[in-house]
């Protein structure tokens, strides 16, 4: 059950929604994850509005099937702290054993929650959260995606060196399989999967019949996490090190490597905004970057300390599969 | 400042510590091995302040005078390793895998352990009041957990090293026995499972906190005057070591607060400076290299526990 408070905006949020009459300024929060705190930005002005606590350690965001409320996980505070996604206010909490990674399936029945340092993947009910299935099938679950007719699910094991994969029909495991040295971001793409290994500089493609490894493509030191953008024209891998970090851009059919951006700081979550700007936040500068694609040059913004996942309230007016739904 | 160590750390962690885990396959620890440079820079930081601080004030108001600070040298090796070496890492090691473990336990067994800003709600919006009600709580049971060590035979028969020292000075705060310090370890995990983990977004304050227990080593004829009663000061912690209160039998055991010997009356506020040591504990403890040391706390330890009535490392009974 939500524990309710009261969901007044902050001074900031309010002042920034009266300055452009009654359209909110669109916002991005980022998860402190050792800061313990979540910072909301003002898009337009660039500026950090709010910083909202959390428990301990927010990490990764989902928002709910209709839309109206973002869910933050706190791992080591169990709990998902719910925010309204357009403006960025408190809503409580929800009680959650350590969420790391969560992801609504996309027909919208279960909500999945990797349990990274208990070693869970748990199955929710989207609509009541009553756990509905607890697997235990290795070390360190930490991302994860899903078939798009909700049949599977797939989670990589940071610590096994594995990829799991459960049916949701049957809430069964369907297979375990050996993937590389850390895998970590985990993404459905054209029928395959796409799987960052972290300590083997690149990804794999997968099948997801059987989990075998059916391509494979350097990107950069400590490939970390993937995304589509919007269009389906490019796929990001961010490469946390060892040495430089960066961002590749690949060609998602042929996953050739575009162009590398040096990008330092530690990039991991990214998210797109419609103006194509790439909003990254940078784990060891405490700091959001913004990235132009184009020149790649970027700007940053001084936030709390090892920032984590990030939202862009931008991404409500998108049609299909968010991005965060899928990382 | 944060923001400064926070560059600094992601560049130790992408230039010297993930190029280790690359290497030997642990990049799993990735995540936290940048949480791990935070807390070695901060302890690197914590020393450079403390030594800045107390140095010059134990040169300029010593309560001794020392004509070679020889037995001083362990007790750096000791700081560098508790503050900014291995034992960090391990003990972080061994509390993220054994409070991981007994979470998932409870959780399975259908509890989800609560925090202490759970268990208050207000408190969430007060993560400084969080913290220092976190401190309050560690220190009364850091208080009770020294008090112990002063009162079982064996256990102060570790805790002799720390009080063996002659001459105590703001690097005295970290030597202890190994195993002593596996104790510690373990009371705190204990603590940690009823209260939570305390929130760690404010390195600052716990540096702060380390350096007042540092400070209340020095040799620094220094009283707080009516603030004594409210932070433990180098004379009232003097006055735990003075040779007389060494053994089972003892006062002033606070490390931040005095507030809990005040309440169970083994404060002792008398405006004296005690020459420090413990007389019984073989020369070994005082002024031995840091491994003869280890490994006499340890015969005595084990004597203790096996041959009880034998006086600890051929000197008096305590």
């Amino acid at each position: 059950m939500i524990t309710r408070r009261l969901a007044l905006a902050t001074p900031f949020a309010l002042a920034a929604t009266k300055a452009l009459g009654d359209t909110p300024s669109p916002i991005c929060m980022v998860m402190n994850s050792a800061g313990a705190s979540v910072s909301t930005i003002d898009m337009n002005s660039r500026q950090v509005i709010a910083t909202e606590p959390a428990y301990r350690e927010p990490s990764h965001w989902a928002l709910t099937p209709d839309r109206q409320t973002l869910y933050v996980c706190d791992a080591s505070g169990n709990a998902l702290f719910a925010f309204d996604p357009h403006t960025g206010s408190p809503r409580g909490h929800v009680k959650v054993a350590d969420p790391y990674q969560l992801g609504y399936s996309p027909d919208q029945k279960y909500l999945l929650v990797n349990a990274l340092r208990l070693d869970f993947v748990d199955v929710y009910d989207a609509t009541t959260l009553a756990l509905v299935k607890r697997f235990k099938p290795g070390q360190w679950p930490s991302h994860l995606d899903f078939s798009p007719d909700s049949r599977w699910s797939f989670s990589s094991l940071q610590k096994s060196d594995t990829l799991f994969s459960i049916d949701l029909t049957t809430m069964t495991p369907r297979w375990t399989v050996k993937i590389g040295d850390t895998p970590a971001g985990v993404l459905w793409l054209n029928g395959k999967l796409i799987v960052c290994i972290m300590g083997e500089d690149g990804i794999v493609e997968v099948d997801p019949t059987d989990g075998h490894i059916t391509r494979r493509q350097k990107t950069g030191p400590g490939a970390h996490n993937v995304f589509l953008d919007e269009d389906n024209n490019i796929l990001y891998v961010s490469n946390r090190g060892p040495g430089d970090t960066s961002l590749s851009a690949l060609d998602p059919v042929t996953l050739e490597v575009k162009r590398t951006y040096a990008i330092q700081g530690g990039p991991d979550d990214i998210e797109i905004a419609p103006d194509g700007k790439i909003w990254i936040a940078l784990r060891y500068a405490e700091a959001v970057a913004i990235l132009d694609p184009a020149s790649g040059n970027y700007d940053t913004i001084p936030v709390g300390r090892s920032p984590h996942g990030i939202y862009l309230s931008t991404c409500l007016d998108r049609k299909g599969k968010l991005t965060a739904e899928i990382i | 400042m944060d923001r400064f160590l926070s560059n600094l750390a992601g560049y130790m962690d992408q230039y010297a510590v993930l190029p280790v885990l690359y290497h030997f396959h642990w990049m799993e620890w990735d995540d936290l091995a940048f949480d791990w440079c935070l807390v070695c820079l901060y302890g690197l930081l914590a020393v450079l302040v403390t030594y800045a601080i107390c140095w010059p004030a134990e040169k300029l108001f010593p309560i001794e005078r020392w004509n070679s600070q020889k037995a001083v040298l362990t007790d750096v090796f000791y700081t560098l390793l508790n503050r900014v070496g291995i034992i960090p890492i391990i003990t972080f090691l061994l509390f993220y895998q054994a409070q991981s473990w007994f979470t998932g336990v409870l959780v399975e067994a259908g509890f989800i352990p609560p925090t202490l800003d759970e268990l208050i709600p207000p408190l969430l919006y007060h993560p400084i009041l969080t913290f220092f009600i976190y401190a309050l709580i560690l220190d009364f049971a850091d208080y009770w957990r020294h008090r112990l060590s002063h009162s079982f035979r064996a256990w102060y028969a570790l805790h002799a090293l720390h009080h063996a020292q002659r001459q105590m000075s703001f690097w005295s705060d970290d030597r202890n026995h190994f195993f002593d310090d596996i104790i510690s370890f373990l009371w705190f995990f204990a603590i940690g499972l009823v209260i939570g983990i305390p929130p760690l977004q404010f390195p600052l304050l716990i540096l702060l906190l380390r350096f007042i227990e540092s400070f209340s080593h020095a040799n620094i004829k220094l009283s707080f005057g009516p603030l004594e009663y409210v932070l433990v000061s180098p004379r009232f912690h003097r006055l735990h070591h003075g040779l007389r209160a060494a053994g089972r039998v003892s006062c002033n055991y606070g490390g931040v607060f005095p507030f809990w010997d005040i309440i169970f009356r083994t404060a002792d506020f008398s405006p004296v400076w005690m020459a420090t040591g413990d007389a019984k504990a073989p020369e070994a403890l005082a002024t031995g290299s840091y491994l003869e040391q280890q490994i006499c706390g340890a015969k005595m330890f084990f004597q203790a526990l096996f041959a009880p009535k034998r006086p600890l490392g051929g000197g008096q009974p305590t």
